[in-house]
Parts: structure tokens; sequence; C-alpha cells
């Protein structure tokens, strides 16, 4: 394409998974790059003149090694994780690229949720009570001591826990459950899971780009309601604890020995100022936090994952691309996951008050292809992002909170 | 609105965020790389939905219609080429319940007003163009214009809104009171071309009438012109004014005298030669009188003793075309069947024959299923053959090739027609029966049915019956002649007219433009030689004897290049004024087209013969690129004034030769030439 302005001299990236997002912000970028993603994209690729190395990230064995070779005989530097898929691929074909054999391990630690909050309770890294389980015995084991421990009676209500799976991204799969009954609601297949205890706080995620071993941009996205909205930047109620923010991420880059690249972790505040450790992502964020940035500060963030994944990047670059948090910010962007409320829908039909709403921006909304809604058993897929976008964060948390109680399919 | 306490009260919209939103998403899209537009249009379309539900909504994105063309809002869709965009299509994608739809329309359609009110220079369209294409969207959608909500609207809920606010801001740009006025000069504008496919005539028509029975609409002083129009279709005479539906109108005929039949048939002739349209009253007026007052009918047909003459002859022939292919459905064929016999081509040995073979024909399953495709189930696929067979020969130039890129079949068809009627009916029969055409090239049979393909890579249905089942073979064939020649040196139509056309078809082949570099070639040579062989000052005053196929450039009003179009060359003549003329068939819906630079394609009033097109000599000859001649009627080329000559050479120069002139005068670098 005769639009790009690649720079030979800076680094040679791989994208692994299909992200349109991410290719055109590689394409206008001035680093080389090529997308590795399943043979479904081929067609494409080749329409649209974008470079392109098929791969099926499903398929595991012991050819695996040959992408990695194939990339680093193309003189790639590095390769970015798009997806939580993707996540121990990259760690693995980076170890091969960059010959530091302990980026694969990195990456499975990443992988696993069990597996990583126990490296972090090791780096010193306050996290709930969580366990292993492997049937539904041990759930109700597990919800029985959890609620022994906080001297719950019996009759008491519960408080609940939460069963999240070990490698899936965000809130797939995420249940929660307050009662023995309800364990019997969870279909067999999705054992083993992690159980965590839950933690009456505030909970909010954090994006940091991470370069030399240093983070480069931290931002604190705000949730409104969990698996419902996100907003950027944070509320100063929140961005208050920017400083024990950004020292609890210092602890996470040095436990898990993160260089260079990009962090999405997630974390509680309780009502004392304590941090407790959620989780942590070696990609991006879902819920389009990437776009959300954009629209706040104006950088694009893929293209600032890019500058921290180049192992050619320099300081200096690092220090021209990111804004300043906070203060650079033009307002605030916020989106909202839209669930049908009803059981039978039959059409798409946006609030007048959301439409009409000063901050409302844009949806991603379909018209619903089916009338019967499924029944929501665990977090998880939205019917479609609202984007809004102001200038008050205050009004941008209550306008998200407020979108909980409308209906957008009728 | 309701009154939640989202932040606050519901607060009112800010227009200007909304246009600033609206910028950025144009922005944004304009800025993507082309393989992630598409990922960027929901936000676009979203917000232009928006804006457009505000009442200075139309006319902001009107100010944006080059943006948001540039941006690449239409790449990719069919609205991406306004020039092909069909005017009846708009009312099914303004009442779509597909937001999406309603609002690319609606862009699309603020677009053409910006292009209309000279906003927006647009590299493909004119603003006479987008004016002409406006009035007719306004006239089939006069509903949202003026009526009540409908079914569909219901459906759209706030959607309809947008559509109904569009149409209204383009009437309002436009001119209210000029919209019906316009709309009725246009369609007899259109009905003075004797169309076969009146499709699109009568939906204006009943558009119209809709509006003026409506207590609901107020039109003012306008549409008072339409009552001829209206009544031509729906109530032609004394017995069926008020429209009462053919059941009612068959009882009435029954207890009629023969007076009142006469009256009856008298007004039904006087409104079909009128205006070219026949009521389905007139059918059932005909088939009620076939049985016992068969004396009724050539005033029926309105015919002059030919037509007379003739009907006595073919009296069995004809009482067999009118049952088997007249019904109130299919009773455009009457006003066929009425040219058919004035024109005496029954007297031509094999036509007579040529039709009892069609009145009887068996259809192949193929073309039984494009004509219902196209028509419906009733009546029988082969009486809207037999309708579309008296059309084409009673208005041989009445033919159009519909929203295809296929000319050249078109042209053939209203040739034959025109020139061989019998041959035609033998290709109608091929067609329709076999599902196969063989013609020759060069003595190698080419079939349609082993061809790799047509110029059209499917041919539409707003097509009439016989076009609609012939053209797919013709196309293909066309185009397989076209390949056996691909290998030649020069244009191919040099051999591929004369063969597909028929021997009728000059042997001599002129061209001036050469084919390798798209550069004008011997510009005088070319013009001198035709002036010889057609100029009847000088070829020793002799009118043409058959119709002959001929290429033109075609240009917008601008004198732009558009592309090149064949066409047939019927005569050259005086017209009332002493102005020599070329009479042409164009095979495009509508010949009346202004080629800019003061050519304005004249189809009435200058000496025309329904259908026919017609230009001053020197103005057509400054679009001519192909002809054809007979290479032993040689003229006198030498007589030619050589003033004339240069002033078409000018008029060529000044228009779709502008980038054309060869090298070695000029300097300028050469596109390739995109030869159809």
């Amino acid at each position: 394409m005769t639009e790009q302005t690649f720079n030979t001299d800076k680094g040679y990236i791989a994208l692994l998974g299909w992200s349109l997002n991410a290719i055109e912000a590689a394409d206008k970028f001035d680093r080389r790059y090529v997308v590795v993603a399943p043979d479904w994209a081929e067609a494409y690729c080749k329409e649209h003149d974008i470079p392109y190395v098929p791969w099926n990230f499903e398929r595991l064995n012991d050819r695996s090694f040959e992408i990695a070779q194939t990339l680093k005989d193309m003189g790639v530097d590095v390769s970015i994780p798009l997806f939580e898929e993707t996540v121990e691929w990259a760690g693995a074909i980076n170890s091969v690229l960059m010959d530091s054999p302990r980026l694969f391990g990195q990456a499975m630690l990443l992988r696993d949720k069990a597996l990583m909050k126990r490296r972090a309770q090791l780096g010193g890294i306050r996290v709930g009570i969580f366990e292993e389980a492997h049937d539904k015995e041990d759930v109700v084991r597990f919800l029985k001591r959890v609620n022994q421990t906080l001297l719950k009676l019996d009759g008491d209500p519960n408080d609940p826990i939460h069963l999240k799976a070990f490698d899936k991204a965000g809130c797939l799969g995420h249940r929660v459950i307050r009662t023995p009954d309800e364990v019997d609601t969870i279909p067999e297949e999705e054992f083993p899971v992690l159980m965590e205890s839950h933690l009456d706080g505030w909970e909010f995620a954090v994006e940091a780009w991470v370069h030399n071993g240093k983070i480069a941009f931290l931002n604190i996205s705000e949730y409104v309601t969990l698996g419902y909205s996100v907003f950027v930047p944070a509320t100063p109620d929140l961005e208050k604890y920017r400083p024990q923010i950004t020292a609890e991420i210092e602890k996470l880059i040095k436990t898990f020995d993160i260089e260079f690249g990009f962090v999405h972790p997630e974390y509680f505040v309780t009502s004392d100022g304590t941090m407790y450790f959620g989780e942590v992502a070696y990609r991006p964020p879902g819920f389009k936090v990437f776009e959300l940035l954009e629209r706040a500060y104006g950088f694009n963030a893929y293209q600032g994952l890019i500058l921290s994944f180049d192992p050619k990047t320099t300081a200096e670059e690092i220090k021209a691309f990111f804004p300043k948090e906070v203060v650079d910010a033009k307002g605030y962007a916020g989106c909202f996951g839209v669930y049908p409320r009803r059981r039978v829908v039959s059409k798409l039909e946006m609030p007048e008050e959301t439409e009409n709403h000063e901050y409302f921006e844009s949806h991603e909304l379909t018209p619903p292809v089916e009338e019967t809604v499924t029944k929501r058993t665990a977090f998880g897929t939205h019917w479609g992002l609202i984007y809004f976008f102001g200038e008050d964060p205050y009004v941008m948390r209550d306008l998200l909170k407020h979108q909980e109680e409308l209906d957008f399919y009728v | 609105m309701s009154d939640s306490d989202a932040g606050g009260a519901v607060p009112a919209v800010n227009f200007d965020k909304l246009v600033q939103r609206l910028d950025e998403a144009i922005a944004a899209l304009a800025d993507s790389r082309p393989f992630a537009k598409a990922g960027k249009l929901p936000r676009l379309f979203d917000t232009a939905r928006r804006v457009m539900l505000q009442p200075e909504g139309f006319a902001a994105v009107q100010a944006r219609a080059e943006q948001l063309e540039m941006a690449g809002v239409f790449i990719g869709t069919d609205w991406a080429e306004p020039s092909i965009l069909l005017p009846f299509l708009t009312t099914s994608a303004l009442q779509s319940p597909n937001a999406d739809t309603v609002v690319i329309e609606s862009i699309s359609e603020l677009r053409l007003l910006a292009i209309a009110r000279g906003e927006f220079l647009h590299p493909s369209m004119s603003a006479e163009q987008a004016h002409h294409y406006l009035t007719q969207v306004l006239a089939i959608n006069l509903s949202l214009l003026f009526g009540e909500g409908g079914e569909a609207e219901r459906e759209q809920g706030k959607l309809a809104l947008i559509s109904r606010g569009v149409i209204q801001h383009i009437a309002q740009e436009i001119g209210y009171e000029h919209v019906i006025d316009r709309l009725i000069d246009e369609i007899w504008r259109i009905l003075q071309q004797r169309p076969i496919q009146v499709t699109s005539v009568r939906r204006m028509i009943t558009q119209i009438a809709l509006c003026r029975i409506d207590p609901a609409i107020d039109l003012g002083g306008a549409g008072q012109g339409a009552e001829r129009l209206i009544s031509s279709l729906y109530g032609p005479t004394q017995a069926c004014r008020e429209d009462p539906g053919i059941a009612v109108y068959e009882d009435r005929l029954l207890s009629m005298d023969t007076m009142a039949l006469q009256s009856e048939a008298t007004g039904f002739a006087r409104a079909m030669h009128d205006t070219g349209l026949v009521s389905p009253y007139h059918a059932a007026f005909v088939r009620h009188i076939l049985e016992k007052q068969d004396s009724l009918l050539t005033e029926a047909l309105g015919l002059s003793s030919t037509g007379r003459d003739c009907l006595l002859c073919y009296k069995e022939l004809v009482h067999a075309l009118i049952s088997a292919g007249v019904f109130p459905e299919t009773a455009q064929g009457l006003y066929g069947l009425a040219l058919l016999l004035e024109r005496g081509i029954l007297y031509q040995p094999p036509v007579a024959p040529a039709l009892w073979r069609q009145v009887l024909l068996t259809t192949c399953p193929a073309a039984r299923e494009r004509i219902q495709l196209a028509y419906g189930y009733s009546p029988a696929p082969n009486a809207w053959l037999i309708q579309g067979v008296m059309n084409m020969l009673g208005q041989p130039l009445g033919v159009g090739q519909g929203n295809n890129p296929t000319c050249q079949s078109a042209r053939a068809l209203s040739m034959w027609a025109y020139n061989d009627p019998d041959y035609l009916l033998q290709m109608v029969a091929w067609a329709a029966r076999d599902n196969e055409i063989i013609m020759h090239f060069e003595g190698k049979p080419v079939s349609s049915a082993r061809s790799e393909g047509g110029v059209a890579s499917e041919i539409t249905l707003d097509l009439d019956p016989v076009s609609l089942v012939v053209v797919p073979h013709l196309d293909r064939i066309y185009a397989e002649m076209g390949r056996l020649c691909a290998d030649r040196p020069g244009d191919p139509h040099k051999w591929v007219n004369p063969e597909f056309h028929g021997w009728s078809a000059g042997r001599g082949f002129a061209i001036n433009v050469d084919v390798e570099t798209g550069n004008l070639q011997d510009a005088e040579g070319f013009l001198r030689h035709f002036y010889a062989s057609y100029h009847p000052f000088y070829n020793g005053n002799q009118p043409l004897i058959h119709p002959q196929p001929a290429g033109v450039a075609v240009t917008d009003s601008a004198a732009r290049f558009i592309g090149w179009h064949a066409i047939t060359i019927l005569r050259a003549a005086l017209d009332p004024e002493d102005v020599m003329r070329v009479y042409f068939f164009n095979p495009n819906n509508d010949s009346g087209q202004n080629w800019g630079g003061d050519i304005v394609v004249s189809t009435a009033r200058n000496g025309e013969r329904f259908g026919e097109a017609s230009l001053p000599f020197e103005q057509f000859a400054s679009r001519l690129y192909i002809y054809h001649y007979d290479p032993l009627e040689r003229g006198e080329p030498a007589d030619v004034d050589q003033d004339e000559l240069q002033r078409v050479i000018d008029r060529i120069h000044n228009s779709w030769g502008r980038d054309r002139v060869p090298a070695n005068t000029s300097l300028q670098a050469e596109p390739p030439p995109s030869d159809a």
C-alpha cells in the first residue's frame, strides 16, 4: 500500500490473532508488521494487501515450532498477542525470536488463573482466598468454609463465592454462587474452575504499557458495574489511589518479571484502601478499552502496544508517544454492554433518552436474530456496546449506571 | 421523550455537538485504510441517522455530501455509482425497516441534491442528471411527500421520519410546485417516445392519481395536466370513468347497445393513441366484442384504412392473438397490435405463419421462469410473450435495454423488428421454445447455450417479455463473437456487427479512435466518408435503405465523456425547419439526453417518428465514433464542405476527444481506452 511509511531501522512485529483495529493501527504506524491468523483470513488479506502468515492457533502439535522459525526467517523481532488464546503462542514464539526461554514460562503463568495467583502471593501481592475445584463437591465445601470463616450462622445469608474458568478472558465463564443449590446449575464440562471468595470492594482494571521493565503509561479503568460498563479515565474518587496502584503494578511487573509489553490486571480496593489482586492478562482488554483510550486521549493504544513490544523502541520514542495520564485527557469515554432484559424480544429500539443524551456517541447493537433470549447463567457475551463521551466523570458514571435500567431490545 | 433521571432530566439534543460527531465519524472513515472502512461505518450511519432526525439535519448532511462520498461511504455498495441508480428502487430502500439501508439511501439522495444544486461537482454525474433523477424519485415517492403513513412506515417506527423528511427536504429544495407538474411533463416526454416498457410510467401515474384523490393532500394548482394520463389508465371511457373495477365493467358491457359499445370503442382507441398507454378496461372490452361484435375491433384499435385492410385479411390470426395474448394484465399488447396492423408487415409472406407459431408456442421452463419472475403467474407466460411480440413488432423503436449493459442486443431486437420481422419471430421461437439460439460467425456456429458468458453478468427483469427471454441468449452470442475475434487487431465491432445484426449491416467499417491508444485517428477522413455515405446532399440524395448499426461516444451535459454506446442510424432527412438531421434509435430507455455543448437530443417536434431520437447532422457527427457503410456506394467525399467538417472536429476536440488528441500535436499522457 502506498500510504505506508515503514521505518526499516525499527522492529518488525507480528500480530497474533485477527483484529482489524489492530491491523489498521499497524498499517498506519511506522513499524513493519505481519498478521498471523487462521487461513480463513487469507482471502481478505490478499484482497487488501495485508501482510499475512497463516497459522491455526487451535492445533497444538510438534509442528508448533514452525511458526516461530517462519517468523524468525522473515526477520520478525517480536510477536504481540491480541487475544487470551494467543498469549502462550506469543510467549513461545518470542522465546525463540529473542532467544529467551523464560518468556514461555512467563506466558504460561499469565495464562493460568490459579498459577498466576500463587505467583502473585509469592511476590507479596495481596490476593483473596482462592482454591481450585475439580467437581461440585469442592465448590460446596469451599462455599461453606468461606462462610464459616466469616462467622456466619446457619440461616444467615451466605457471602457469595466466584467461579472462573482458568484460561478464559475476562468475564467469560464467570459465575457467582451463593447457595449449595446453585452449585447444581454448573455444567460438568466447566470443571476444573478457580474459586474465589467475594471481596466487598471496588473493582477496577488497569492497563499498563511496560518498556524496559518500567511503566510507560498507566490507565485506570473504572467499572461502573462489572460486565456492564467501564470508562476512562476514572473518577477522582478512584484516581486518588493512583500512587498506591502504581506501586502495586510495579510490584506486579517485578513479580512476573515483565520487561516489555502490556499488562491488564484487575484489582479490588476495599473501603480501607487495601488493594487485592484479582488477575492479570498479557493482552489488550475486552470492552474496547483501547478504543475508549483513543477517544479520551487521542493516542492509538495498539500503536502503543507495538512500541512497547518492539525491542528497537527507544525511551525517547516512548516519552514522545504517550500522553500524561488524566491531565492530557480531552474528556471521559465510556461504554456500556447491552444485555436484553426481556425473555422475548423482537426488535432493537434505542431508548430516546440514551440516544438524545449529549454524551451519547454511537452503538454497535444489531437487530435480534432470535426472539427468545437465552437465560444468562454466567457473565459473558453482551449483545453489543454503546459508546459515550463527555466532560464530567460523575455524569458519565451515573449515565452508565442508569443504562442498566433501560430496555434496548423490546 | 420519557422523563427519567439519567444524569438529570432528559437533555435536549445538542445539534452542534451532534454535527461535530458526524464530522468526526466522517474523518475517521476518511482516514481509515480501505480494509478497515467497513468497521467505521456503523458509527457513521448511526450518527448520520441521529443528525437526520433533527430539523436541520438534512441540510447538514447535504452540506457534507462531498466529504461523505470522498470518505468512502458508498464504496462497495449499490450506491457507489450514482449514474446507474434507479429511481424506483428508492421506495423500498426508504421503507426498509433496516436503519442502515434508510440512512445510506437518504445520504445518497442528499448527495444527489447537492449535485443538482451545483454544490458538489461530481466526476460522473451532472447537475441536470441529478435533478432529473430526483424529480423521478419525488414522483415515485409522492406518498412520502403528501400521503398518510402506511403499514411499511408503521413497521419502521422513528425511521419513517427520516424517509419522509428526506423526500420533503428534496421537494422543498427543488420546489414543491414544480414536482407534480414537472413529473407530468416528464411522463409525457417519455410517452412521446412510445416505449414498450411502461411499468415505471404506470407506477408514476398511479402515484399522482392516489395523491389527487387523497383529501389529506393539497396539491394546490398543480397536477391539472395529469387528467389525461390518469384517465387513459383508469377510466378512458364513459362506462368506466369512475374506475369501477373490471368485474363491474364487464357487467355493464352485457347491457350495452351497439351505439354505446361504439362510443366505448372510439373512447378507448382515442386514449390509447393519445398516450400510448392501454387501460385494462380496454382489454376487457376487446375480449367482450370479439365474440359477437368483432366489427367494432377496427374502432377499438383506432385503425386507419391500412390497418383495417390488414385486419380484414388476417382476421383469424388477429382473433387468435387477442384471445391468447390480450388480458387486462397484458392490455398494453393492444397498442402493439394496432401499430403492427398499421405497419402492414403481415403482408410479408413469412410473418403471419410465424405469428401462428407464436400463438401455439410451447415455452421452455427457463423462459417461463423468467417471465413469471418478472410478471407473475397470471396470465400464462405465453400470453405475456404474445403481448411482447405484438408490442415489439408494432413499436420496433420502443425497445429498451432496461438496467443492463446490453445495448447491442436491444439494438439488434429493434433492428429486426423494424426490418426483418420474421427473423425476430424466429429468434423468439428459438429462445422461448428451445432455450438456445445459434448464429453463425464467419461460417462457424455460435450457440448461446455453449457460450462462456455474456457482457452482462446478470440480465435484470425490468424488460419487456421478448427482451426478457431473448436478450440473455443474444448477449452471450455477442460476447462469444467478440471472443472469437479477440486476437485481431483493431475494433472487434468491425466483424461482429455485420455477423450479429445480419446481412444488411454495411460491410464497410469506419472508426475514428485508435483502439491501441484510445487516441483520435483520421477524424477528417472518417467524417468526410460519413457525410458522403449518409448525407443526402453528398450521396446522390439516396435515403438510407437499411437501418445501420453505429457507435456514439456519449457525453454528459458538461460534454464530458461517459462511455461508448450502440445505436441505430435510421435515416437522414430535412426536418420541418429544413435542417438536415440524423434520425436514430437509442436502445437506452430514454433517448432525450443532453450531451453537452448545446447538443440536446430531441425526441419530438423535429420530425421524429415515435421512438426516434434526432440531432442536426453536424451535431450527430461530432459524437459518432463507429459507422458501417456500403463500400460500393461511395458518394462524393470531395464535395463535403471543409468548414463544416472543421466545425465537427472542433466539437469533438471540445468534448469526448479532449484527451484523445494524438501525442504529436499534444503532449498529454493518454489513458488506455475503456471500450465497452
